[in-house]
């Protein structure tokens, strides 16, 4: 049935190769895998080595983000921690206004970029502090334009995003790329 | 002996860390380029997959237990066709059926074929059992479970439902394709080794060590697990 000549080890050598696979795999695991996958360090060798700071927060590889964020799922934990891109269609009905947001953390970057279908909107691109209930924002740019590109670094953690006003008698679509670290909030309801 | 087994050790040691600065899953840019994707993007999703497959260190490790004691062309062919054949069916069933399984989990089992084949390889079934398992079945076998593994990295994207056959076909031919292309050097490697007589000497300690790295994934994967 099998077309491979293996040569078989004696019992001995099994048990030895066993035994030595073993402590090599316990031994790399705990001194180098756990602390540089996930930045937990039983033996102090990881840090010794400066391999803890490959499962950094500052890290943009998946694999040691998940490992970061040991308490959350796969997926919310990409959504959460990884820079995301969206694009989205959003209609403005003529001769109102809407608002499309995204939460955000402080000092977070925000690159944003869209265009209507035709018309100028009025804008005001602004945000929301957290927690805040007076219904203070603050503007980073308002004018009247169809066609915009930019980002922002955001100056505290809360809602930024855009309010649209169409004054003309046609509903108005626009198209809205972002990329960032946030979470989508959109319209509100 | 010890000596050849500290050259032989660092040697691994060495390509495990090289590889490791790959994270196995799917880098940031194909993450953008699949949540975006819209319809069918056929040559991008077999680039994808060909390169999942160069820079998947835990199939690569398996697939080199599986030829190390063929020797024959058309052995290579056979056992590589029939762990083709099993990886191509779960990764195409799993992805359509949209049969959620554990990356972690499947990850392991894919860690623990290697340990099996680094075992095998050492004869150890044929000592303790008497008999060597079918290794025919065994890799058709293991072929279903790194085709989970396959499917479980596809699955981690929601991306379109258009296109989606032609585009996890893509894949599939990529897959095969980049186990094609680093089958190929594997074998041009071993067989320049087989050329020396320590290539028997070293069989012991390389199967050894294929079981270690198994060992490690295995390890590395279930942590992921019991952390999540």
């Amino acid at each position: 049935m099998n077309d491979t000549n293996v040569p078989t080890q004696s019992k001995s050598t099994l048990i030895k190769a066993s035994i030595a696979a073993t402590v090599i795999a316990v031994f790399i695991y705990f001194t180098l895998i756990l602390p540089a996958e996930y930045n937990q360090d039983p033996t102090g060798i990881g840090t010794a080595l400066g391999l803890t700071q490959l499962s950094g927060n500052d890290d943009s590889s998946p694999e040691s983000q998940l490992a970061n964020d040991s308490s959350s799922s796969l997926n919310t934990t990409e959504q959460s921690v990884e820079e995301s891109i969206d694009q989205v269609e959003i209609v403005v009905p003529a001769g109102r206004g809407l608002e499309y947001k995204f939460k955000m953390k402080q000092y977070g970057k925000l690159t944003f970029e869209w265009s209507t279908d035709g018309s100028p909107l009025y804008f005001d691109f602004h945000g929301e502090p957290e927690g805040d209930t007076t219904g203070y924002f603050e503007s980073y740019s308002i004018a009247t334009a169809n066609d915009v590109k930019g980002s922002t670094t955001v100056p505290f953690d809360g809602v930024h995003g855009w309010y649209w006003k169409n004054k003309t008698d046609k509903e108005v679509v626009v198209t809205l790329i972002t990329s960032g670290v946030y979470e989508v909030i959109g319209k509100p309801h | 002996m010890l000596k050849k087994f500290t050259l032989l050790f660092f040697v691994l040691l060495a390509m495990l860390v090289s590889f490791a600065a790959y994270s196995h899953g799917v880098d940031d840019g194909t993450k953008q380029f699949l949540m975006q994707n819209q319809g069918v993007a056929f040559v991008p999703f077999l680039y994808i997959g060909a390169k999942h497959m160069v820079t998947g260190y835990d199939h690569l490790l398996f697939l080199v237990g599986v030829i190390f004691f063929l020797y024959r062309t058309k052995d290579v062919i056979i056992y590589v066709s029939l762990f083709t054949l099993g990886h191509s069916l779960t990764l195409l069933f799993g992805v359509l059926a949209n049969i959620q399984v554990n990356a972690y989990l499947i990850d392991a089992i894919i860690g623990l074929s290697i340990v099996y084949k680094g075992f095998d390889n050492l004869g150890g079934f044929q000592r303790i059992l008497g008999r060597q398992p079918n290794t025919k079945l065994a890799v058709l076998i293991f072929g279903l479970f790194h085709g989970f593994g396959l499917a479980t990295k596809l699955q981690e994207f929601k991306f379109s439902e258009e296109g989606l056959l032609e585009n996890l076909l893509a894949f599939n031919l990529g897959v095969e394709i980049g186990q094609f292309l680093a089958l190929s050097l594997v074998l041009i490697l071993l067989s320049i080794w087989r050329r020396f007589d320590s290539y028997m000497q070293f069989s012991t300690v390389a199967n050894t060590l294929l079981m270690s790295g198994g060992l490690m994934l295995t390890m590395l994967q279930l942590t992921g697990y019991f952390l999540s």
